[in-house]
């Protein structure tokens, strides 16, 4: 059967307007996942051998963030009165929690960890969640290498599928709002000093000024992992011998050390292999459109297709007619 | 071509009991989205921040989205296989398709917390694309206009023998003008739902350690795409079925046969898929669970092989009640495994429990309500239902059913 040029052109018309949409998606590929550095990535280090579970953190964390008291961990008492989260939630960033199994015991301090390659920022539809200053906006006043994991509300429409994706179970939402948010940790960067200089001057972690053991503190990434170091090869028998967030999950900017004896499991932290899960699930999912010529092919095969076999029943109705 | 037959719009009376009864249950669901609306998603649904799509996304969406597949199931047969002799199933399996896809698009207008910034998905330049959620969005708001235009040829060719001079050249002008473009039109629907419903699976690829290592696996796109053409031919046979109890549409029995072979083929696959990916992986230690995992995985894995089997045997491809049984297991297959993937077996962490609340119940059965009132209402207006007599019912639009593309 005869193709009229018409037709071809025809179909090469509608092939070019997918094209324009799938050579988006191909970007799409081409950005993916060349290891990120961020030399100036900030973070915070957090020694569970050193907390000893005053809450302090907790407490000024609302203050610094303007969240509301929540006493569900007072429930039954006669008159619930204190903060007291029993989780991270909708009003609450960072919460101490304590690890026990008979003789055994630990402190843990849970908020958003700042993955490196965060699943959240990952699957966020249009960037609210993001790394501060990346993505495919800019936002006035955000600093660029910072690594912060920051929440823009504006183009957020509350689809919570970073709850689903993030393995900490970080990103919280406002369950009984009618105009809810997502409430999670941003490492207080609204707090940043620009007269000041180095990692304060991006952000101020309240709950690292306010900690009286120093049991979480404030710093570049590279530099909270060299403490890290230090303080494991100075006293190996303190801790497990283990830095949670150098490589699990792909890395993430708070690091976390503990005691001997008690795995980062027990303390709520998931097992995570070294690649991360936004890793994984792009090259799944990118790869088959090869840049996005899979679907253009798709398309331009279907159309000229479709429209031979039509051209052929026109012309063998035709026929019958002729007859 | 003798295959080609004709459909009619049903007419008869719109509000007729069945009708009030829909229209019922969709108005009590509007009565909760009115207070899901006022005072939040919370007070309305159990869902948490362990389960936080609850019943919404898994059923409304993953499954609603996969029976609506018939017009991407069908469509593959008739158009790129060009095998003609499906043509009765297109329109019923279009509409269905185009309903569930659009309550699909809806029920999630719901679910969405800031539901008033959704209309940012314009913004095509702050698009992540690496979203699988971005590109389901996208893809299925696309498709859902791609489809309704693929019912506005019965649409047109009802207009073109109205009695209104206005409608009827409203008809013959739009009708024949869209046939041209309809191969262009319709190979969009051929690769829409081959995005999207990939990406249905691939949604889940970032809960690595949310998701049951039984259903986490690369293969998730893959299988998700296969479980929806299934569930697709599936629904249609189910649906020529009760149109044919209710109305009297014209069943043949061999025309289901032969399309269900491809069904059980594709079952197969599943099931084959499933199985090799699993001992691949070296995760067939995961099947000595003696809990709800192992139960789940054993009754997929019969709702996919028992239909697969019984596609192939003489004996129920004769049987109109055997293939009618068969085809609604291939449909609760797919669902069970999606429902699973999402809900039963995904598990955020120790201390999250969920199980849906009556309000998200009444809306997840609203919303299907109103589908199935839509697709009555258009059955009874259009020509889009072939039915086995012709006499006592409308002329109106008796054209012969072509493929889309020549009408």
């Amino acid at each position: 059967m005869r193709i009229s040029r018409r037709s071809l052109l025809k179909g090469a018309a509608a092939a070019g307007a997918a094209g324009a949409v799938t050579a988006l998606a191909g970007k799409a590929e081409a950005s993916e996942h060349e290891p990120k550095h961020r030399p100036d990535a900030v973070g915070m280090l957090y020694d569970s051998t050193l907390c000893v579970g005053c809450r302090a953190c907790v407490t000024k964390c609302k203050e610094a963030n303007q969240l509301p008291v929540d006493a569900s961990a007072m429930q039954g008492t006669e008159k619930p009165v204190y903060d007291a989260p029993n989780d991270l939630n909708g009003q609450t960033k960072n919460i101490i929690k304590v690890f026990k199994d008979g003789e055994r015991f630990a402190f843990m301090k849970q908020q958003c960890m700042h993955c490196v390659d965060p699943s959240c920022v990952s699957v966020c539809m249009m960037g609210a969640l993001h790394k501060e200053g990346e993505g495919t906006r800019t936002i006035a006043g955000e600093t660029k290498g910072t690594g912060i994991v920051a929440y823009d509300k504006a183009t957020c429409v509350g689809c919570r599928y970073c709850q689903i994706a993030c393995a900490f179970n970080v990103p919280k939402f406002e369950w009984l709002e009618p105009l809810p948010r997502i409430v999670k940790c941003e490492l207080c960067r609204h707090r940043a000093d620009k007269t000041k200089q180095g990692p304060l001057a991006v952000a101020n972690p309240a709950c690292c000024e306010v900690c009286p053991r120093e049991a979480v503190i404030y710093g570049k990434r590279e530099e909270l992992l060299a403490i890290a170091r230090r303080r494991l090869a100075a006293d190996p028998k303190r801790y497990n011998g283990k830095i949670y967030g150098e490589k699990d999950g792909g890395g993430t900017q708070v690091l976390y050390l503990a005691a001997a004896g008690i795995g980062f499991h027990d303390l709520g932290l998931p097992d995570l292999p070294e690649t991360s899960a936004a890793s994984f699930s792009e090259h799944v999912s990118h790869t088959p459109y090869l840049h996005g010529i899979t679907p253009l092919v798709l398309y331009g095969t279907a159309a000229f297709v479709i429209h031979r076999n039509k051209q052929k029943e026109e012309t063998a109705e035709r026929h019958e007619e002729g007859k | 071509m003798s295959a080609h037959a004709h459909p009619k719009p049903i007419g008869g009376k719109l509000l007729d009991p069945t009708m009030k009864v829909l229209l019922g249950l969709f108005g009590l669901a509007v009565l909760i989205m009115i207070y899901r609306f006022a005072a939040g998603v919370g007070p309305v649904s159990n869902m948490t921040d362990g389960y936080a799509w609850g019943i919404w996304e898994p059923i409304n969406v993953v499954v609603f989205t996969g029976i609506g597949a018939g017009a991407y199931s069908v469509g593959l047969l008739c158009y790129l296989l060009n095998k003609g002799r499906y043509h009765p199933f297109v329109r019923p399996a279009v509409l269905v398709g185009a309903v569930a896809y659009s309550l699909g698009g809806s029920s999630i207008l719901i679910a969405l917390g800031r539901y008033w910034n959704a209309y940012l998905l314009a913004a095509v330049p702050i698009w992540n694309l690496n979203s699988v959620l971005l590109e389901v969005a996208v893809c299925v708001i696309s498709y859902v206009l791609v489809l309704w235009v693929e019912v506005l040829p019965a649409v047109l060719e009802g207009a073109a023998e109205s009695k209104s001079p206005a409608f009827a050249r409203l008809g013959r002008i739009w009708g024949p003008r869209l046939s041209k473009a309809m191969p262009f039109v319709i190979a969009l629907a051929v690769l829409l739902p081959t995005m999207h419903q990939s990406s249905l699976g691939g949604l889940m690829l970032i809960a690595t350690t949310k998701v049951d290592p039984l259903w986490h696996t690369w293969a998730l796109p893959m299988l998700a795409l296969i479980s929806c053409l299934s569930m697709g031919y599936g629904a249609v046979v189910v649906l020529t079925n009760l149109l044919n109890f209710t109305w009297k549409a014209k069943v043949d029995q061999e025309l289901f046969a032969d399309m269900s072979k491809v069904n059980g083929g594709l079952l197969f696959l599943f099931a084959g898929l499933r199985v090799v990916d699993i001992v691949a992986q070296g995760k067939l230690h995961y099947l000595a669970r003696l809990d709800h995992h192992l139960f789940f995985f054993l009754l997929e894995m019969a709702l996919f092989l028992v239909p697969a089997f019984q596609f192939f045997s003489p004996r129920v491809r004769r049987n109109r009640g055997r293939l009618f049984g068969a085809a609604l297991m291939s449909i609760a297959a797919g669902a069970l495994w999606r429902v699973d993937t999402y809900l039963t077996c995904f598990n955020a962490g120790e201390g999250w429990q969920y199980f849906p609340s009556v309000g998200e119940t009444l809306i997840t059965i609203g919303m299907a309500a109103v589908g199935v009132a839509v697709f009555l209402l258009v059955s009874r207006l259009f020509p889009v239902v072939v039915v086995e007599d012709a006499h006592g019912h409308s002329h109106v639009g008796a054209g012969e059913v072509r493929p889309a593309v020549s009408r």
